[in-house]
């Protein structure tokens, strides 16, 4: 029954895009304002794609095997949060809203630009209406989350265990968000290359849209770095893995798109490169997407792939390259710039050039495996050592600019005392030399890093106390760049005091390190709804200090499907988190216990979201000024 | 002049505590880490259970013991297992673009801005 409801609203779905295309194109032929009717269909679009998805969160709530993606991806026994979030926690499903996104964000957009030229928010209309028909047939053809399986089974496979986690639950629509809203800014770029819509307004009908998709991307990379750091049981947060390396990309087209968006709006200059970075974006999501669905890349992160999905995508990421290159090719103008070396405009363009630098590197990185292997038989692996060997040194470089950058004026800019870098530079250097006296040397790379963070870190806090005294206070852009300098340096210093442990260890036994003890004193086995655990009871001791922490890592063996994870426990505070993961060792009663010690982890994740609080300022002010 | 001497004295004992720190030892943690776990999906040794990574452990522990450096554990490891096993790509002709593409970007997107600007000046 429910699927019989999913598969006419979803074919309902085609006919309402087709209708929408229709009624647009032959509403772009007359004058006069937009048709009501576009608004009504536009608005009936995203509240039957909705409705599609909540049947199919009926499905699984009332465990519903009949559909094969509730039999593969659920259990009758699974908690009900659990049972919800597996919804979009597949492939099908995440397909699923992955178009309630692409819907809702073309009715809000067609909504909320009512002030831009009319041909171009239809063509926009209809661009967005081309891409979710895409989507709808990816669905129904290749990955239906309706299809009916028979005889109906009696019970469901279960959803991946380490998938069960709140964290997990609420990461994939903060993501789609972030990578699905970028298609907005995608129609509406190429419907402005046609329109010829390159008026400096043409800035103000996308920017917030880059910000909102921008803000969640943030958080989505946050949310799921977070799930990595309890639940993968490794005690990082981010393995450059290719998966999280596709989450990455967009994200670094997004932040060099809304910076060049300032000078377009502020300039009327670069039209063209934003045009260009409008359309990287979402190629890149859709890429990611690719690489991830596909199964083409061999990820800690791989849950739903499968070639034939592969193919789909790579033809509808092919069309989406080939046309937007036609296209631009066609429209391209050389542009007029008239630009001083030392001016806001070129630091926009230093930031754009280094998020170039990280987003090719990601890139290659990521994809480079894929041609060793097809070329020369030779399987490579890149991993964490290449990122951070290209990345890092250049990052020190970066936040010196992200300093200077937002204090230079538009047009003509002279830096006035210049003196007051080198106070903040020796003050940051200071700093850092304190941190090494009282605590402990690190690599020179290290150093620096430390110190342009700090620099970055103290020339905003002054920014703050010359902005208080004049009233004008730029709080978005201060609270950003202040929190990123804050996220490097956290980041730093947890690489340099991390602590880490790995023992065999008796039921009872204790083991000394440097000024902690660690005692394995119980081991105990309880039955859950739907796992077994052995839980063990490990004292930490700081024997400089007497205070111990009691840790319970667990050992889960889950019955459907059938497999074992590894729980960390985690004591986390302000200053430093313990970290603790204990696993069986095959014939034999010693376990294996992996201790940590991670500094200042709490400021990491804060870091991160002060990053986005700051973008959510900066899209409230606009939303005021309109 | 105050400041610069000031600068100068930093710099100087930065510099110093840094050649102090730098000892040569090998960390098997480390080299555990960068290395892939053949048996696993995309976890390093240092984070794996498997038997495989357990016997990978032992070896890196024999290799300390012989006195090899973090390099050659690395090119015995690929030897033997492959190029698939070691995180860090060696940097070799097939891996050439791999590793100086990212700074030909860069240097040519720094020269593409400022000849871009000087010809506007």
């Amino acid at each position: 029954m429910l699927s019989n409801l999913g598969n006419i609203l979803l074919f309902l779905n085609v006919i309402l895009s087709l209708g929408i295309i229709y009624a647009a194109n032959k509403n772009l032929k007359i004058s006069g304002g937009v048709d009501k009717n576009i608004f009504q269909l536009s608005l009936i679009q995203s509240t039957s794609i909705i409705i599609c998805f909540l049947v199919l969160i009926a499905a699984f709530i009332i465990s519903d095997f009949s559909l094969i993606t509730v039999y593969q991806n659920s259990h009758s026994l699974k908690p009900l949060f659990y049972k919800i979030a597996g919804t979009w926690g597949n492939h099908e499903g995440s397909l699923l809203l992955w178009s309630i996104i692409l819907s809702i964000f073309s009715f809000l957009f067609l909504v909320y630009n009512k002030n831009h030229p009319k041909k171009f928010r239809l063509l926009t209309l209809i661009i967005q209406n081309i891409l979710i028909l895409g989507f709808l047939f990816f669905i129904l053809f290749n990955s239906n989350p309706f299809s009916k399986i028979s005889p109906i089974p009696s019970e469901g496979l279960g959803l991946n265990p380490i998938l069960q986690d709140p964290a997990l639950a609420i990461h994939p629509p903060l993501l789609y968000v972030g990578f699905v809203g970028a298609s907005i800014y995608f129609s509406a770029a190429i419907a402005s290359l046609i329109t010829n819509y390159s008026e400096k307004s043409f800035s103000l009908s996308i920017k917030n849209w880059v910000l909102i998709s921008w803000c969640f991307q943030t958080l989505g990379i946050l949310v799921g770095s977070i799930w990595a750091y309890y639940e993968l049981g490794w005690g990082g947060f981010w393995f450059w893995d290719p998966v999280e390396n596709a989450s990455l990309l967009p994200w670094f087209a997004m932040t060099a798109l809304f910076h060049s968006l300032i000078v377009f709006e502020k300039r009327n200059l670069f039209y063209f490169w934003v045009i260009i970075l409008c359309l990287i974006t979402f190629t890149l999501s859709v890429t990611g997407t690719f690489l991830v669905r596909s199964g083409i890349l061999n990820s800690v992160h791989t849950f739903a792939s499968d070639p034939s999905r592969g193919v789909y995508i790579l033809i509808f990421l092919s069309l989406m390259i080939f046309g937007s290159i036609f296209l631009l090719f066609q429209k391209y103008k050389k542009e007029n710039y008239d630009l001083n070396r030392n001016s806001k405009e070129t630091f926009v363009l230093v930031n754009n050039w280094f998020m170039m630098f990280y987003l090719i590197t990601v890139l290659l990185g990521t994809i480079y495996p894929i041609f060793t292997d097809a070329l020369t038989d030779n399987k490579i692996s890149v991993g964490p050592p290449f990122y951070n060997a290209i990345i890092f040194p250049v990052v020190v470089v970066f936040l010196l600019f992200m300093a200077l950058g937002p204090k230079a004026k538009w047009i003509k800019n002279k830096f006035e005392n210049i003196r007051i870098y080198f106070f903040i530079l020796t003050g940051a250097i200071g700093l850092n030399l304190a941190i090494i006296f009282f605590f402990k040397s690190y690599s020179l790379l290290s150093n620096f890093i430390i110190i342009s963070a700090l620099f970055l870190i103290i020339s905003s806090l002054m920014d703050v106390a010359k902005a208080l005294k004049k009233n004008k206070l730029d709080f978005a852009r201060i609270i950003s760049h202040m929190s990123f300098g804050f996220l490097v340096l956290f980041i730093g210093l947890n690489d340099i005091f991390s602590l880490e442990k790995d023992y065999n260890i008796k039921l009872g036994e204790t083991k000394k390190f440097e000024n902690y003890s660690i005692q394995l004193q119980n081991l105990d086995l309880k039955n859950y709804k739907n796992y077994q655990a052995v839980i063990g009871k490990l004292e930490i001791r700081n024997i400089n200090s007497n205070q111990t922490n009691i840790l319970n890592p667990e050992i889960r063996i889950y019955n459907k499907p059938k497999t074992l994870t590894y729980e960390a426990a985690i004591k986390t505070s302000l200053i430093k988190d313990y970290y603790l993961t204990m696993s069986n060792i095959d014939r034999s009663d010693y376990y294996n216990i992996k201790f940590q010690k991670k500094p200042l982890m709490a400021w990491i994740w804060i870091s991160v979201i002060m990053i986005v609080v700051g973008g959510f300022i900066r899209l409230f002010s606009n939303a005021k000024n309109n | 002049m105050k400041l610069n001497l000031l600068i100068f004295i930093y710099i100087f004992i930065f510099f110093s505590k840094f050649t102090f720190a730098a000892e040569n030892t090998v960390d098997p943690n480390q080299i555990h880490k960068n290395l892939r776990c053949l048996v696993c999906q995309g976890q390093s040794i240092s984070d794996s259970n498997s038997d495989f990574a357990q016997t990978i452990k032992l070896v890196v522990k024999d290799l300390i013991d012989e006195g090899k450096t973090e390099e050659e554990i690395y090119s015995f490891m690929s030897d033997k297992y492959g190029d698939w096993i070691v995180f860090k790509p060696q940097f070799n002709i097939q891996n050439s673009l791999l590793w100086i593409l990212p700074y030909i970007v860069l240097i040519f997107g720094g020269f593409f801005i400022f000849s871009f600007l000087k010809k506007r000046q």
